[in-house]
């Protein structure tokens, strides 16, 4: 087969002993930088990539490779162990796997999200190997009207977030819709709920707003619950490594969230947060012990994380056969390309097979690579843990505020993370759940956009969202999961309600 | 917006300038973009071509780059050797977002580079020539829909003009405006809509393998390597150029105005700039001092026209049907609902005189003086971090927000958040050449 003999040209560049080792520099790079809060993978490639321009082009693109997966990996790390999301693809993780953490299990935590990282990546690196094209003319065929119907499934994981109240879930879900709003609206260029403050006319950066409610939130609560003579924020260590449970209940999440994370990573209006949420709802969904969902389940933290993981190689499928920057970090990684004078597009298979081939070949080194340099670190992250609590928090506060306003360099960005830090705070006391506020600014916009895109490509007619296949199934799908569980109750004639659970 | 020049009109013989000692590049946009890629590439040159000792690159996001430009005039002072990155973007975006501050502010140093836009359609696409989809777009403006980047940028304007140019009220052409590279050129691949307009290079590879056709570019002339007529030959009257330009601080002493003037000339002729000119897939616009800003001047007047036209007929628009305030409506109906429920849930606990809620007692017992410690850290770091620098807020934030928890070792506390703070700065400044303020501490750093 022609593509296992390019590949394995591919592996034999990769392989080499200088290869590997920019590899490994890559990830030990893109890591470390992805650990930053408020650095998401978009700005780590950005960041990094000027340190590969002095290599030649090989070389430079295997250690990019190595930086991508680093800094997609790097953010699950400080999610779990701080509850402190560094993009927000990680913010799912964070739910459970800051649980988990507490209750002294962060080594389960964070191996399952690296072997599960490094499952889904692997399987999602194959799927782009072998089945790019294939993919490439599915995904096409989602137009803005397609997308909506995705993003309504999507909306239903709230009911999977809302957490012990309704109400309070859904209140929660509603500020983060409003916040959504504000900004110039892109179709008309409006500005809508801006104040007149300039700055806000690009609307509520959602890394900003999760750095807020999450990193600085956490802080301020954790110094109002304060008692003297709590040292440290999680309970003794019980473990170093997952246990035979641990991976009985891990490796289905996994798989499932490659399956999620893959193809939805690869639609043209891509991007990893989507597929995080539907595998968390799965998860749920799925789970034979829904009633640990809230409380540190760990297939919460297996499913999503593997599910963001294999998202970052769809979107590459995308990039490398259309020339499509379907994300942030796609866009950058376009820009990358260009600096070694590669376009990437439909020719680049025919023009540059040895370059292409050496660069897949070394998204699998860069995966494996990612597994040897994270697993030993493990003990090293959670000894982090132990740090006492005074320190543990002016150093996360210094961080948050280092990866708000360097990127700026604007006081009213930073002024919006303590405010939204302050509102964390307060939603934290009340018992509103935080993950809905996310999703509504995450999705609402989206949502909003591609309605209107629709509408306005079928001029008025809102029947194209039923009469269009994919949309009919994805809305059912939504209406399924929405309706499903009572009729399913009613069906099975038990009046209980399922016991919700706080969720962060 | 006739007034594209030819490249290289108007260049003249600029005399050796003197190298400058420190220079400071403010690209309005965050890291990896357009405006970024130009502000780090002329630093690269200058650096390489001894034109600067030291070049520092700041980027100072939002708003289309007119957050960076307000920055730019308030902050510069006029004999400061400081350039800021603009281009067609910031002078549409500033002319839609009314923005408090002005291109004519500002020095204009050079017109740089730019990129040229192009209309196509999918491969399989009925509109053979320029005339097909002109004749479409006259017969119902409504049925043709335009994919394109953001509401008010390069690709609406081009739509705006043609639409203009051919009979057709601009705002009633339907422009589908989608947000990030790829996404517009989703829809056209996928045949989701009719036409779409975007930069050359974004479709350069699809165009090369034939799986979107260009029906024309906006260029004066042909460009040489694109077998594409220009609107001009096709009988529309219209040229375009997405441009990129450098600007100096606002009333530069004509000294320094020189200066630069020269210095960026010498830069664009070297060789390292071609060369990155043609990795970038860039094309030359250079434009000296005083034609850039006599271009810039025709460019304002020609873009308030644009944007002024597309306002005006926006409400009969195809838009209309679903605009800008149908969703905040739904939205805030959906958040009074809940406020009310919230309300009477919270009403109707009282009155069953339940044990008292947690919440209460949490209120009650909450660690105050923590959270003031915390606030105050907070309020300090905002204080701070323009005149004393990053490391002195946030040395101070660390502080804070040890002392908030309790710890009674001040002194460790102190070390170990400069420390941080110190080891923080200079990986971020010297590591990864972003920008964070030196403050107190500029002459040790």
């Amino acid at each position: 087969m022609d593509t296992l003999r390019a590949l394995g040209d591919g592996f034999a560049i990769a392989l080499s002993t200088v290869h590997l080792l920019w590899a490994l520099a890559g990830v030990t790079l893109g890591t470390a930088v992805g650990v930053l809060p408020g650095i998401g993978p978009a700005l780590t490639v950005a960041l990094l990539l000027p340190f590969t321009l002095a290599l030649e082009p090989t070389s430079a693109l295997i250690m990019f490779a190595g930086i991508y997966y680093g800094g997609m990996y790097g953010g699950s790390t400080t999610a779990i162990l701080l509850n402190t999301p560094g993009e927000s693809a990680s913010i799912v993780t964070a739910l459970e796997g800051h649980l988990m953490a507490k209750q002294g299990r962060a080594a389960p935590a964070l191996a399952t999200a690296a072997i599960g990282s490094f499952v889904a990546g692997t399987l999602a690196t194959l799927g782009l190997t072998f089945f790019a094209p294939l993919l490439v003319s599915v995904a096409l065929a989602f137009g803005p009207t397609e997308y909506f119907a995705l993003v309504m499934l999507a909306f239903m994981a709230a009911s999977a977030l809302l957490g012990r109240s309704v109400l309070r879930g859904l209140a929660s879900l509603f500020f983060g819709l409003a916040l959504g709003l504000v900004g110039i609206d892109p179709l008309t260029g409006e500005a809508r709920l801006a104040l007149g403050i300039p700055q806000l006319l690009d609307g509520v950066d959602v890394v900003l707003f999760v750095i807020g409610l999450f990193a600085v939130g956490e802080t301020f609560y954790a110094a109002w619950r304060h008692a003297p003579g709590e040292e440290t924020i999680a309970a003794v260590s019980r473990g170093r490594w997952m246990t035979r449970d641990d991976w009985r209940r891990s490796w289905k999440p996994w798989l499932r969230g490659a399956v999620i994370g893959f193809p939805l990573g690869a639609l043209p209006m891509g991007g990893a947060e989507i597929p995080t949420f539907l595998s968390y709802l799965t998860e749920r969904r799925l789970s034979r012990r829904p009633e640990e969902f809230g409380h540190g389940a760990i297939e919460g933290v297996a499913g999503p994380e593997a599910a963001n993981n294999a998202a970052a190689a769809g979107v590459l499928v995308p990039l490398l056969a259309l020339g499509l920057p379907t994300s942030a970090t796609a866009a950058v990684m376009l820009a990358g390309f260009q600096q070694y004078g590669l376009r990437p597009g439909p020719l680049l298979f025919e023009t540059q097979p040895e370059l292409l081939w050496s660069l897949i070949a070394s998204l699998y080194v860069g995966n494996a690579m990612l597994l040897v340099l994270n697993l030993p670190l493990l003990g090293i992250w959670v000894r982090v843990l132990r740090t006492p609590k005074p320190l543990l928090y002016g150093g996360i506060l210094v961080l948050a505020t280092l990866g708000t306003y360097s990127l700026t360099g604007s006081l009213v960005d930073l002024a919006v993370l303590y405010v939204v830090g302050a509102i964390g705070c307060v939603m934290r006391v009340y018992d509103f759940p935080l993950a809905p506020a996310v999703l509504g600014l995450l999705l609402g916009p989206l949502a909003e956009q591609q309605f209107r895109r629709a509408v306005a490509i079928s001029q008025g007619d809102l029947s194209v969202f039923v009469t269009r296949p994919i949309s009919a199934a994805l809305l059912a799908a939504a209406t399924a999961l929405l309706i499903g569980p009572a009729v399913w109750r009613k069906l099975a004639g038990q009046g209980t309600r399922p016991r919700y659970q706080r969720l962060s | 917006m006739a007034g594209v020049w030819p490249a290289g009109a108007g260049e003249r013989q600029a005399p050796d300038p003197l190298p400058l000692g420190h220079l400071r590049i403010v690209a309005p946009a965050a890291p990896g973009g357009g405006w970024d890629q130009t502000a780090r590439a002329i630093q690269q040159v200058l650096l390489a071509e001894g034109l600067a000792r030291i070049v520092q690159v700041e980027n100072i996001a939002g708003a289309g780059g007119t957050i960076g430009l307000a920055r730019f005039i308030r902050s510069v002072r006029r004999d400061e050797p400081a350039l800021l990155v603009t281009g067609l973007v910031m002078a549409s975006a500033i002319v839609a977002n009314e923005a408090p501050v002005s291109l004519s502010q500002v020095t204009p140093i050079a017109r740089l580079t730019g990129d040229y836009e192009v209309i196509v359609v999918p491969a399989g696409s009925p509109f053979r020539r320029m005339w097909d989809l002109v004749e479409a777009l006259r017969a119902e403006p409504g049925a043709v829909s335009w994919a394109g980047g953001s509401a008010g940028g390069t690709d609406q304007i081009l739509v705006a003009l043609l639409a203009r140019e051919v009979g057709v009220p601009p705002g009633r052409a339907n422009y589908i405006a989608f947000s990030g590279g790829g996404a517009a050129l989703a829809a056209l691949l996928g045949g989701q809509v009719s036409a779409g307009v975007g930069g050359w290079s974004e479709f350069a590879p699809q165009l090369a393998a034939g799986s979107l056709r260009a029906l024309a570019v906006s260029a004066p002339e042909r460009v040489p390597g694109l077998d594409v007529p220009t609107l001009r030959e096709e009988g529309y009257d219209l040229t375009l150029a997405n441009w990129r330009g450098l600007v100096g601080p606002a009333g530069a002493t004509a000294e320094l105005r020189g200066q630069l003037g020269a210095v960026v000339a010498r830069a664009r002729a070297s060789a390292r700039w071609r060369e990155l000119l043609a990795r970038y897939g860039w094309i030359d616009l250079y434009l000296p001092s005083e034609e850039f800003g006599r271009f810039l001047q025709q460019e304002r007047l020609s873009i308030e026209a644009v944007i002024l036209s597309l306002r005006s007929g926006s409400d009969v628009g195809p838009l209309a049907r679903t605009g800008a305030r149908v969703f905040p409506v739904l939205i805030g109906a959906g958040l009074a609902v809940i406020g009310v429920a919230l309300f009477l849930d919270g009403r109707r606990r009282h009155r069953s005189a339940a044990p008292r809620s947690e919440t209460l007692d949490a209120l009650r017992s909450g660690n105050w003086p923590a959270v003031a410690y915390l606030s105050l850290g907070a309020a300090l770091d905002l204080v701070l971090l323009g005149p004393a620098g990053f490391v002195v807020a946030s040395t101070v934030l660390f502080w804070c927000a040890a002392r908030a928890f309790g710890s009674p070792r001040w002194l460790r506390d102190l070390a170990v958040g400069f420390a941080l703070s110190l080891a923080a700065y200079v990986t971020f400044t010297r590591g990864l050449a972003l920008s964070l303020p030196a403050g107190i501490l500029a002459g040790l750093l």
